[in-house]
């Protein structure tokens, strides 16, 4: 959508501006082209999947589901959202995903703010320990061993620490911070601001573009994230609802020993079943979209084309 | 999702390399012999127990169980099985829950870090193998004493051979396995019966007759593909290659062993360059060729070939004895109303009337080493022997509570109670025999005599069963264990082997490799490594039989 809109911008007024050469205009319509294929490839999925949570079970074995519904119903919708478990898991993943990201956001703008100042002393070595962490890990067995030594097994903090700073993340922020105008904190700094209020007046009002992006990036990664609940939660009450998602799909589709089959109804609700829960699993976070989208395109263009 | 997934299991594989070797360093200096005392850790245990004992701990006791959590019948604190044991055996279990998603995954980490509960359940034999240089796991085969109904049942029942294959180099077992009483085979394939009456074609018994069948079918229905198969996710033909391969002796698919045992020779041979392989790729590289089975039956998923089958695209289909209840009865009864499908008893071959021995051994329990030195060790293993194996603990962890989910008549016959459902066996019943009072658990719930098997069979699973039972069983390979090495050295020549006959063995099938390039197929698996790895196969035979017998 942006590309499409771009040659507006770059002849405003008719003949008197740039002419785009006929190479650029070539380029426009494949890049049309290519990106509404896109477009199609990744919505007709999801399309798909919101007719099936919506559709006969009988329509969906004899392949009839594309993207409209057939034999209309909500009866998937009212199975799914009578499960407690579901809602327990869904409160879950929202206190999960409010809490980690409100500390990600902290402490990334925080360690971002200090990496960006160049008189730092020793700051290489605070880049270089973020840095070494997104190439080396302990391995899971000595992660696993030190979230329980810390007893956090079992807890929220299991899940909202460990993965708190994302290094990529961080240097985005960083560049983006590096890009703001050093004269605007000087200024400040000669008016009697201490280093908290210009961070807190000055530079993070400069900077909700990329604070929004990075809310964006982290909420996404924690809402999606099932791995740390998994590895760390041994109650099925303090699962996300991510891990229920998983557990659901694989269960319905494992080829069956004697035991692993419920009842005919159970197992008839499946497919529907899990396409009601992949909606409602995606539904939020794919609302929060639309909002920060347009910070999401300024605020990572102008860290990153500083560099 | 699932690209972060396979990262992060490369990761617990590369953990658990580490900790093993780290674990194996440290046992085999720190390795001191215990006697086989057992006075320190008997409290709570029986002084008497045996067969036909009514397992009670003297005092109460809790042991911590793996517990993988199945999304039909989700884990509830409430339920009757876990009241109702504490009530029987004085022993409370405190379940850690492990979706069944990522069970093994779990079980896997959770056993590096030393941080396994006592009772480690759902470990299909083999994998244990795993775990047993890091010593995190406790060689059950020397506690058996303890634990009388299965000591029976190994005597009594025919299983002896299948044990032997679960002994490790040190010629103990690590996996308490989940036994039946006979060898018994679930799949097969499932006809249109309604299509053979109206085409006046017997029930095909070998897979000639299949041929025969599926030939009639095609002239009758030329546009149709008349054999379009399912249980193709994750391993290619799963079920078909397994059974065909079975007819031909040479399973493949989920069956793929690797080595086959060869009676004549009394050596291991390839499992993918023996001539029963090929004969099984020539059988179902004709039936491609005629158009009679469809060549997406190894790429599809189990959906796609539901669909063909509702749509009357195509007639025959793998199954099993839920899938034609739960799948395709249902499917067919939306789209083609007067449609018949039944499970025919799985088609033989040049092997005979056969069914594999292996078929006795389910899904079993670990030990965790910890639970040795733990004061309640020995009115643990009383207490997993009544479970798992007493008669009245099978019955209980399958049918439940006498008078409240199930009641029994003068011929031993159960019956559901009148609200009480489960398979779909007592439909008008509210409540759920899984769901809602927690037995039929696959954690609990396997194995045991072919009556109780049976006893959830409909009539006719159970006849399927009486033809299946009639056939002869099969003897099982002898026990070939590797030690630590060899298994790390095996493991690197397995898969790169096995990915590459699966993919060859589905280029013959398909017609995309001419069977004139079989010695040119041979000599690409010796270059990757097939005569050492069988080598290593017999290696470890010759050795394991000169120093256990």
């Amino acid at each position: 959508m942006v590309a499409i809109q771009t040659p507006r911008i770059l002849a405003p007024k008719g003949k008197r501006g740039i002419q785009p050469s006929r190479g650029y205009r070539i380029f426009q319509v494949v890049n049309a082209i290519v990106l509404s294929a896109v477009v199609v490839v990744t919505l007709y999925p999801f399309l798909n999947i919101v007719a099936r949570s919506l559709s006969d079970e009988a329509a969906i074995i004899t392949g009839k589901v594309t993207i409209i519904p057939d034999g209309f119903n909500i009866t998937a919708y009212r199975l799914v959202m009578k499960d407690e478990m579901f809602w327990t898991n869904y409160r879950n993943t929202v206190v999960y995903t409010t809490v980690a990201t409100f500390i990600a956001i902290v402490l990334t703008t925080t360690y971002a703010y200090v990496l960006s100042k160049k008189h730092l002393k020793g700051r290489g070595l605070l880049v270089g320990i973020a840095v070494f962490t997104m190439f080396f890990s302990g391995g899971l067995i000595p992660h696993y061993l030190l979230i329980t030594g810390l007893g956090f097994k079992n807890t929220i903090w299991a899940i909202v620490l460990p993965n708190a700073i994302s290094v990529f993340n961080l240097l985005v922020m960083k560049a983006f911070f590096e890009s703001l105008p050093t004269e605007l904190e000087e200024a400040a700094a000669v008016d009697g601001m201490n280093t908290y209020g210009i961070l807190w007046k000055i530079v993070l009002p400069l900077s909700k573009a990329v604070i929004a992006t990075m809310v964006l990036f982290y909420a996404v990664s924690f809402w999606n994230s099932w791995f740390s609940a998994f590895l760390y939660m041994d109650k099925l009450d303090l699962f996300p609802v991510t891990v229920y998602l998983r557990n659901l799909i694989a269960g319905a589709t494992g080829a069956g020993s004697e035991s692993m089959i419920g009842d005919p109804d159970a197992v008839q609700a499946a497919i529907t079943v899990q396409s009601v829960t992949i909606v409602l699993t995606t539904l939020p976070i794919l609302m929060v979209y639309p909002f920060i989208q347009r910070y999401f395109v300024t605020g990572v263009m102008l860290g990153a084309v500083k560099g | 999702m699932f690209h972060r997934y396979r990262g992060r299991a490369a990761m617990v594989a590369a953990g658990l390399l580490s900790l093993t070797l780290a674990f194996s360093s440290a046992c085999s200096s720190g390795e001191e012999k215990k006697g086989e005392d057992l006075s320190a850790v008997r409290v709570g245990a029986m002084e008497k127990y045996g067969v036909g004992d009514q397992f009670k701990a003297t005092e109460a006791v809790s042991f911590d169980i793996l517990y993988n959590n199945h999304p039909n019948y989700p884990l509830n604190d409430s339920w009757l099985f876990w009241k109702e044991l504490t009530a029987r055996t004085n022993v409370t279990l405190k379940p850690v829950a492990v979706p069944l998603s990522d069970y093994e995954q779990k079980r896997g980490l959770l056993i590096g870090a030393g941080d396994a509960p006592f009772i480690i359940p759902k470990t299909y034999p083999g994998q244990e193998a795993a775990y047993v240089a890091s010593g995190a796991i406790l060689a059950v085969s020397d506690y058996i004493d303890l634990m009388p109904n299965l000591k029976e049942k190994l005597a009594k029942w025919d299983v002896q051979d299948n044990v032997n294959g679960l002994k490790q180099e040190d010629g103990k077992f690590y996996l308490l396995p989940g036994i039946h009483e006979k060898p018994w085979l679930d799949y097969s394939i499932a006809v249109r019966t309604d299509i053979l009456e109206q085409l006046k074609l017997p029930v095909p018994k070998t897979w000639d007759d299949v041929y025969t069948m599926l030939k009639a079918i095609k002239a009758a229905y030329p546009d149709s593909l008349p054999f379009s198969d399912r249980f193709s996710k994750p391993t290619p033909g799963g079920n078909l290659f397994n059974i065909v391969g079975t007819a031909f002796s040479a399973p493949g698919g989920w069956g793929y062993q690797h080595v086959n045992w060869n009676e004549k020779t009394q050596k291991f041979e390839f499992a993918g360059a023996t001539d029963g392989f090929k004969q099984m790729l020539q059988y179902l590289n004709k039936l491609v060729k005629e158009g009679l089975l469809d060549p997406e039956s190894f790429t599809q998923t189990d959906e796609q070939a539901r669909q063909k089958l509702a749509n009357g695209k195509s007639f025959v289909i793998s199954a099993n004895a839920q899938s034609i209840v739960n799948d395709y009865r249902p499917d067919l009864s939306k789209t083609i109303p007067n449609a018949k499908i039944a499970k025919i008893p799985t088609p033989t071959g040049p092997a005979g009337d056969i069914v594999p021995g292996t078929s006795q051994l389910e899904n079993g329990v670990m030990i965790s080493r910890k639970a040795r030195d733990s004061k309640n060790f020995v009115a643990m293993m009383q207490f997993i022997d009544w479970l798992f194996y007493s008669p009245k603990g099978m019955e209980f962890a399958k049918w439940g509570v006498e008078g409240v989910t199930y009641t029994k008549d003068g011929s031993g016959k159960r019956t559901l109670t009148a609200d009480v459902n489960v398979l779909g066996l007592n439909p008008k019943g509210t409540k759920h025999l899984q769901k809602d009072f927690g037995f039929y658990n696959g954690v609990f719930a396997y194995g045991g005599t072919s009556e109780l098997l049976q006893s959830f069979f409909s009539p006719e699973e159970q006849e399927f069963q009486k033809v299946m039972n009639g056939r002869k069983v099969l003897a099982v390979p002898p026990p070939r264990p590797f030690n630590a090495d060899e298994r790390e050295q095996a493991t690197l020549w397995e898969t790169p082997l096995k990915d590459y006959v699966t993919q060859q063995s589905l280029r013959f099938v398909l017609g995309q490799r001419d069977f004139s390039e079989w010695d040119a197929y041979l000599n690409e698996l010796k270059a990757k490594n097939m005569t050492q790895y069988v080598d290593l196969c017999n290696k470890a035979y010759d050795r394991f039989k000169k120093a256990h017998g």
